[in-house]
């Protein structure tokens, strides 16, 4: 599952931003890193990018929809599950 | 980071060569540098809540306390590693300009993230005081920090700040003082013992000449992928490269790290511990007006009808408030222009009347028109709606082959268009910059908007103002769409922070108001009024008449326009509202509708608001994308103006 896939307000945790090496920098510096927990707040228009809030510092950032798409995240409930 | 260039080893002089202490703000993007470098050194630096307002650094002297410094505004940066433009200039200031002391800025409102660029900067041997500001943010978030532990932990100085306050100002430029005169180490980070080894086997790697203090930064910088460094340690020494980057493969692949990614990793988890260390908190966050504001701001259908009705409002309150004020101001310079060149026969009375229609034109301008767009600019860029925008825009951005981050500074270009092209610098690829830079200049800023409100609003009436900016942006769009399908490559994914709203205090509005309107004053005020006496002179030894009937063929004959426009045109290529004033004057009237018809008004004002981009601006595109550039964007413009203007005149024959 993606950042794409989250229904917005869902707490869920970021397991990968396994997006090529320069994207996982970038990502990292605006705070959202393998591990984080993050919620997606809304998405923007015309296919537009998606605003993510980071929970721990609470934090908004806009991520273009194709970055967001190789973010990997999973839900709480399901990482009690496995 | 000692400022000797370690490919050639010299010895760099003083900065300033003299005794005045030299301070900088270093800090992440939109943690308040600007704000606090502007109330210790008065309003010089552009401030603005998002990212990359400042793309530049500002140097000022101050006076703190009874002491002189020089200060220095740097552009904002998440790591010490750059990944654009205006991070660059911050790093290249870092490496080359010895400050006796940087100030670091960390958003207290984000601690962690703000931490990882503190544990960076502990890696050098740069001395540094830490500003810890948007005390207020964290306030409301219900956060509490613990800042002589952090002070503690860090080994620096920390002062708790509020810039926009102007509380703890002073305070942390004397600690950056007390830093620079009795040098500090930072506490350095500890990372894993793996990590801390293979520092020390590239430490001993390291090309001799370097200190031992900048060694350990060399190797760290290494290790952690930067060209820059690489490219000097190799530039030295091959095989100590070779071994170096030898060590950095092994212990990403040992760890199952990404190789860039081990000291980032390792510094969020240091700085994630760290904050929660010192920070706790102390009561739920308030869930804000502010929050609420934003689910419609940033509503997919509400956002831009918000957007596009508060336009709309804006321009309806500048067209009725500011048309009435507009004739109030000009009336009485027009009677005295007349009385002088009545009383003042020949080129004495010429000279005077074209300096009081200099004077009151520049005046008309201002107060009514220019005051309000200022004002409203500087309210949309301090409150934080920017990075809002280009939020809601990047989706149609993107359809056009733009960066939704191009937003932002093409929403500044309805200011100006100079900001606009420099603002482009915060856009990471270079493709988006170009496009950025090329489409600018089609936006109409604050000078062609008092062509449009004076011509079309006056005599036409709102709506067609309103369709006038419509026009603009589908026909910068339509450029956008064109150039881009020109330039191979596809814009970067946006990638950007969007920071809470901020009310900004009165004081700090009114003084970038007043910075922006001094500007108009000194550069443009003196230009209309020698503009407008040169036109003065010109009618009087008859040569504005030469230039017109050399013009003739393109005025009359293409475009249908009176043969008198033709010197508006060549003296608005200096500045664009020169052309509303010297139609005025070449005209001989404020009445324009008496001499040109509806039509030949439209095609004027559509061929001013598109043809060649102002000298300023002109000037500003060669320094950021070059001549070639530059000579494609000047010729668009021209073209893009005649073809729109030559149809709008078929409407009149």
């Amino acid at each position: 599952m993606t950042l794409l896939d989250v229904s917005e307000s869902l707490p869920v945790k970021v397991v990968c931003v396994g997006c090529g090496l320069g994207m996982s920098r970038n990502l990292a510096s605006l705070g959202i890193h393998a591990g984080d927990i993050v919620s997606v707040v809304r998405r923007a228009p015309f296919s537009g990018p998606i605003l993510v809030r980071v929970e721990s510092t609470g934090a908004n950032i806009a991520v273009g929809r194709e970055m967001a798409g190789r973010i990997t995240v999973e839900t709480e409930r399901h990482r009690d599950a496995s | 980071m000692k400022l000797k260039d370690i490919g050639t080893l010299l010895e760099l002089p003083d900065s300033n060569g003299s005794d005045i202490p030299t301070l900088a703000f270093v800090g992440q993007p939109n943690c308040g540098k600007s704000t606090l470098f502007n109330a210790l050194a008065g309003f010089k630096a552009n401030t603005g809540n998002f990212t990359g307002t400042s793309v530049e650094f500002t140097e000022s002297l101050a006076v703190v306390g009874n002491r002189r410094v020089r200060l220095f505004d740097l552009p904002g940066t998440y790591s010490l590693n750059p990944s654009d433009e205006a991070e660059a200039v911050t790093r290249r200031w870092l490496d080359e300009r010895r400050a006796d002391a940087i100030i670091l800025v960390l958003d207290a409102s984000v601690l962690s993230r703000s931490l990882e660029l503190a544990l960076e900067m502990a890696e050098t041997d740069m001395p540094f005081a830490i500003a810890l500001n948007m005390m207020d943010d964290a306030a409301r978030k219900g956060i509490s920090i613990d800042v002589e532990l952090l002070s503690a932990r860090l080994g620096v100085p920390v002062v708790p700040t509020v810039a926009t306050r102007g509380t703890g100002v002073v305070q942390v430029v004397s600690s950056a003082l007390a830093v620079a005169s009795r040098p500090v180490q930072a506490i350095r980070p500890v990372y894993d013992r793996d990590v801390d080894m293979a520092i020390e086997s590239v430490e001993a790697l390291l090309p001799a000449g370097l200190e031992p203090s900048e060694r350990r930064f060399f190797a760290v910088r290494v290790l952690e992928g930067d060209a820059d460094v690489e490219a000097r340690v190799g530039s030295l020494n091959r095989e100590a490269l070779q071994a170096a980057l030898c060590i950095r493969h092994e212990l990403a692949v040992e760890h199952g790290w990404p190789e860039d990614g081990v000291f980032a990793s390792h510094r969020h988890a240091i700085a994630v511990n760290l904050s929660e260390a010192v920070s706790k908190v102390v009561r739920k966050p308030v869930r804000s007006k502010r929050d609420r504001f934003d689910s419609v701001a940033m509503h997919p259908v509400f956002g831009p009808l918000a957007a596009f009705a508060a336009l709309a409002g804006f321009f309806a309150m500048s067209f009725f408030v500011g048309g009435a004020l507009s004739g109030l101001v000009a009336a009485p310079f027009e009677h005295l222009g007349e009385a002088l060149a009545g009383r003042f026969p020949g080129v004495v009375g010429a000279v005077f009347k074209g300096l009081v229609d200099g004077l009151g034109g520049g005046l008309a301008i201002v107060l009514p028109y220019l005051l309000p767009l200022l004002f409203l600019m500087a309210l949309l860029e301090d409150v934080g709606y920017l990075p809002r925008a280009a939020f809601l825009m990047d989706g149609l951005l993107h359809r056009i082959g733009l960066h939704g981050k191009s937003a932002v500074p093409l929403i500044m270009g309805y200011g100006c268009n100079v900001p606009a092209i420099v603002g482009a610098r915060a856009l990471e690829s270079r493709r988006d910059r170009l496009l950025t830079v090329l489409i600018s200049p089609f936006i109409a800023c604050s000078a062609r908007t008092v062509v449009i409100l004076a011509l079309v609003g006056a005599f036409f009436g709102l709506k067609w103002v309103i369709a006038f900016y419509l026009l603009n942006i589908l026909v910068a769009a339509g450029v956008g769409r064109l150039i881009s399908s020109f330039v191979p490559g596809t814009p970067f994914g946006l990638l950007m922070d969007i920071p809470p709203y901020r009310i900004p205090p009165f004081r700090s509005v009114a003084a970038k108001v007043w910075f922006r309107t001094r500007s108009f004053l000194l550069s443009a005020w003196p230009a209309l009024i020698v503009a407008s006496v040169l036109m003065a002179l010109l009618e009087f030894a008859g040569i504005d008449g030469m230039i017109n009937s050399f013009l003739q063929p393109f005025t009359v004959t293409l475009l249908g326009l009176p043969a008198a426009v033709g010197v508006t045109l060549v003296f608005g290529i200096f500045r664009k509202e020169l052309t509303l004033l010297m139609l005025f004057q070449a005209l001989g009237t404020t009445d324009v509708s008496s001499v040109m018809s509806p039509v030949q008004i439209m095609t004027f004002v559509v061929f001013v608001l598109f043809y060649i981009p102002c000298v300023a601006t002109v000037i500003t595109q060669v320094r950021e994308i070059g001549w070639k550039w530059t000579g494609i964007s000047v010729l668009l413009s021209a073209s893009v103006a005649t073809v729109l203007a030559f149809l709008v005149s078929l409407a009149g024959r």
